[in-house]
């Protein structure tokens, strides 16, 4: 028996797949997809609703992979992002856009035959939006990247409303609008305090392009455009009182922590605190906020609230 | 031979296929399982709708 003369290069680890697909964001995407279906009219057999958020949460670890494929020049010359499995050389580059595409794939075609095509089109529409759109085209191109990246974010509680009732009616758009105005603060905030390694790269972010003070203003427009936004869904009529209470609470205090982050100025050496504070609000923000959702729809359902 | 970098390093290749083919393997296993669970579903589903159509009927009758 002979041996291999040259060791053949190692398959990459499974657990680099698995972190490929970027878990942490799929958690929120997982979330606010489920919210999404719980808070839609209607209902869905619990195997097809468990079919239908892992196919969101598969085409966005696809999307994510496809996103690490191309930015993996990028990601290598940034300290938060030079452990992921291309850059730290543990993982060939066929390897990870096969895995992305694979997975993107299978995702909608999932979709597609078990839940319906419509769920499964603005599946396949998301995964394009966040790898080509985004990644590809704008964010290289525009310090209003996140603005339009957002969007991709804002896909799944739009299609797991539109997998429990097959048409796209006023409420799943609004639940979309919502976490696309939700994002440039949200991520603002965070690009506020690690600028530096975007700088590094060459990818226009805001702070980095058009300055700290700019970039304030628009956190603060951005939130003040989200607020009465947040609450539509009640005026109309398409959640109770549960849901619009908080999201006028909620948003009341975003509106203060962002405008503390809006109207000041750092010095250098600053900690950042309020804006690591705002950025830390923002998760929670979206998560009370589509908890509320659902939890509105159970109280109306149960006849707790008219 | 343990200190032979060729052993040493087909050893790792093994392991690092092993542990891949065991996940994959798992992934496969659920996913059949997943179909076969949606193709019961859909079946009932389906069956559901037609007696409901047929009790339509007959209360029209």
């Amino acid at each position: 028996m002979t041996q291999p003369a040259i060791s053949p290069a190692l398959p990459a680890d499974w657990r680099d797949f698995f972190a490929l697909t970027k878990p942490r964001v799929m958690s929120l995407v997982i979330f606010t997809g489920l919210c999404g279906l719980l808070a839609a009219p209607g209902s869905l057999h619990p195997v097809l609703a468990f079919t239908a958020i892992l196919c969101i949460a598969v085409g966005a670890g696809g999307a994510a992979a496809l996103n690490q494929w191309w930015e993996a020049d990028l990601d290598a010359g940034m300290k938060r992002t030079a452990q992921r499995p291309l850059p730290a050389g543990r993982m060939d580059r066929e390897s990870a856009r096969d895995f992305g595409f694979g997975l993107s794939g299978a995702a909608v075609a999932i979709m597609g035959l078990a839940i319906g095509w419509l769920p499964a089109a603005i599946l396949a529409l998301s995964i394009f939006y966040y790898s080509w759109i985004y990644t590809v085209w704008l964010k290289p191109r525009t310090p209003q990247n996140i603005v339009i990246g957002g969007g991709a974010g804002a896909f799944p509680p739009l299609i797991g409303w539109v997998a429990v009732t097959g048409d796209i009616t006023l409420m799943p758009v609004l639940l979309f609008l919502i976490i696309f105005m939700w994002t440039p603060p949200h991520f603002w905030a965070l690009a506020l305090f690690v600028k530096t390694d975007y700088a590094k790269v060459g990818i226009p972010m805001m702070p980095v392009v058009a300055g700290e003070k700019s970039t304030r203003r628009q956190i603060l427009a951005y939130t003040v455009l989200l607020v009465p936004l947040s609450v539509v869904p009640w005026f109309i009529g398409g959640t109770g009182m549960i849901y619009g209470v908080s999201a006028l609470v909620l948003g009341g205090v975003f509106i203060v922590l962002s405008t503390e982050v809006g109207l000041r100025s750092s010095v250098p050496d600053d900690a950042m605190k309020p804006e690591k504070r705002l950025f830390a609000f923002s998760i929670l923000y979206l998560f009370i906020l589509f908890a509320m959702l659902v939890a509105d729809r159970f109280a109306t359902i149960y006849g707790w609230q008219a | 031979m343990i200190d032979d970098p060729r052993t040493h390093d087909l050893e790792l290749f093994r392991a690092r296929q092993k542990s891949r083919n065991r996940v994959l393997g798992s992934i496969l296993g659920a996913l059949a399982v997943l179909f076969f669970a949606i193709s019961i579903v859909k079946i009932s589903n389906q069956s559901h709708k037609k007696a409901e159509a047929a009790a339509a009927m007959a209360g029209q009758h």
